[in-house]
């Protein structure tokens, strides 16, 4: 009678252990899914505020990679006010 | 590649003239194409002189909610950047006021109707009526569903950014498609792109953009970005007995009383070279602390001649003309 109680006790301990193993590791995969979602959403996002696809949409007013440089005589083409 | 080689086009678009510059001969005429349909497309949406464009119908609209194209959509933004990057000072809704200085026509129809050297105003000329400036906050822009409401009798004026907003589009579409170094003048606003000849694509910085290659002023190599120019001895005319020009200051929506009278601003595009120094112009004194504070490079012209540089921009190697 004891030993049939303890086989009993035994085999659901079992299928506890089993069943919280499988829900850890959906939650485990659940949470891998999860962080790629987030990771390429952000990610794409830091990229498009990091590098404006036109320097005209920056949140600043974009200064030039290197000033004018001085050159003699004139121009192929002028600026000036029209 | 030599300036040689590099291959010229020049034509007519928002009453002032467009350059057209590649450096493969061969990708000339396709460029000119791609430039004729982008110029087109931005004129019919803000055009102000147009009665079938997009900124007519908004400006007539009394502030009702309006649809509008992503082009014009587009225009509308970089106007409203430009106003929150300049706290104000490049304004949008400057429309009314421009109004009111006798501004409500082509440009050469105004010239025509001022004053002639008698001083007497000719019959539908311009007259000066002060009008107040809404203020860019006033334009409600939902680029998400593409709508745009004009708020406390605000009317638009895009003249500030649309032709560098323009130079930049037209300049990276043909570097894109064509795969060549490309320089766009719209009115002297120039838009690079693409890969520049050996030195770099030599600018002649001056007060009027009409005036030639040879013109009084600086000459200078750029390689990418924009650069523009503002003046206040250029697109002026006579309204009530006073001379006015064309860049209006909104906090008095007149024309600006600038210590400048021309200023040149290198950038990474020509809508923000446009934008510092259109804001410079009417910031006067304080334009220069405010570009070196940018790192904008910039090239300041006072009325007697005295030129003013920042952040690099390279010194003059001739002395500027005063304008009386």
């Amino acid at each position: 009678m004891l030993r049939d109680d303890m086989r009993v006790a035994t085999a659901r301990r079992d299928n506890g252990i089993r069943k919280i193993s499988r829900l850890t590791w959906r939650a485990g995969i659940g949470g891998v899914l999860c962080s790629a979602v987030i990771a390429v959403a952000f990610g794409h996002h830091t990229q498009a505020q990091a590098t404006p696809r036109h320097p005209g949409q920056s949140g600043t007013i974009v200064v030039p990679n290197q000033p004018p440089a001085p050159a003699q005589g004139g121009g192929q083409v002028t600026s000036g006010a029209s | 590649m030599t300036a040689a080689t590099v291959a010229t086009d020049t034509f007519e678009v928002f009453g002032t003239t467009a350059v057209l510059l590649v450096t493969a001969a061969a990708a000339l005429g396709p460029a000119r194409q791609l430039a004729d349909r982008e110029l087109a497309a931005v004129d019919l949406a803000c055009s102000r002189f147009r009665p079938d464009s997009a900124l007519t119908v908004l400006n007539a609209a009394a502030g009702a909610t309006v649809p509008v194209s992503p082009l014009f959509a587009s225009l509308i933004a970089a106007a409203l950047r430009a106003a929150r990057l300049t706290d104000g000072d490049v304004d949008p809704t400057c429309g009314r006021a421009l109004v009111g200085l006798g501004y409500d026509r082509d440009f050469a129809q105004v010239k025509a109707l001022s004053p002639g050297p008698s001083g007497l105003p000719r019959p539908g000329g311009p007259v000066a009526a002060a009008a107040p400036v809404a203020g860019w906050r006033s334009v409600r822009l939902d680029q998400a569903v593409l709508r745009v409401a004009l708020r406390n009798g605000a009317q638009l004026d895009l003249g500030a950014t649309a032709k560098a907003w323009a130079a930049d589009r037209c300049a990276e579409l043909i570097a894109a498609q064509l795969g060549c170094g490309v320089l766009v003048s719209l009115g002297g606003d120039i838009a690079v792109a693409g890969p520049p000849p050996a030195g770099g694509w030599r600018v002649r910085v001056t007060d009027d953009h009409a005036a030639g290659p040879q013109a009084a002023g600086q000459t200078v190599t750029i390689a990418q970005g924009g650069l523009a120019t503002s003046s206040t001895t250029v697109r002026t005319w006579t309204a009530g007995g006073h001379q006015v020009h064309h860049i209006i200051d909104p906090a008095t929506g007149q024309s600006a009383r600038s210590s400048w009278r021309t200023v040149s601003v290198a950038a990474g595009s020509c809508v923000d070279a446009n934008t510092a120094s259109t804001a410079a112009i009417i910031r006067g004194e304080a334009a220069t602390g405010w570009l070196s504070d940018g790192g904008l490079p910039a090239r300041l012209v006072r009325p007697d001649g005295t030129v003013v540089t920042t952040a690099g921009w390279p010194a003059d190697d001739e002395p500027a003309t005063a304008v009386s």
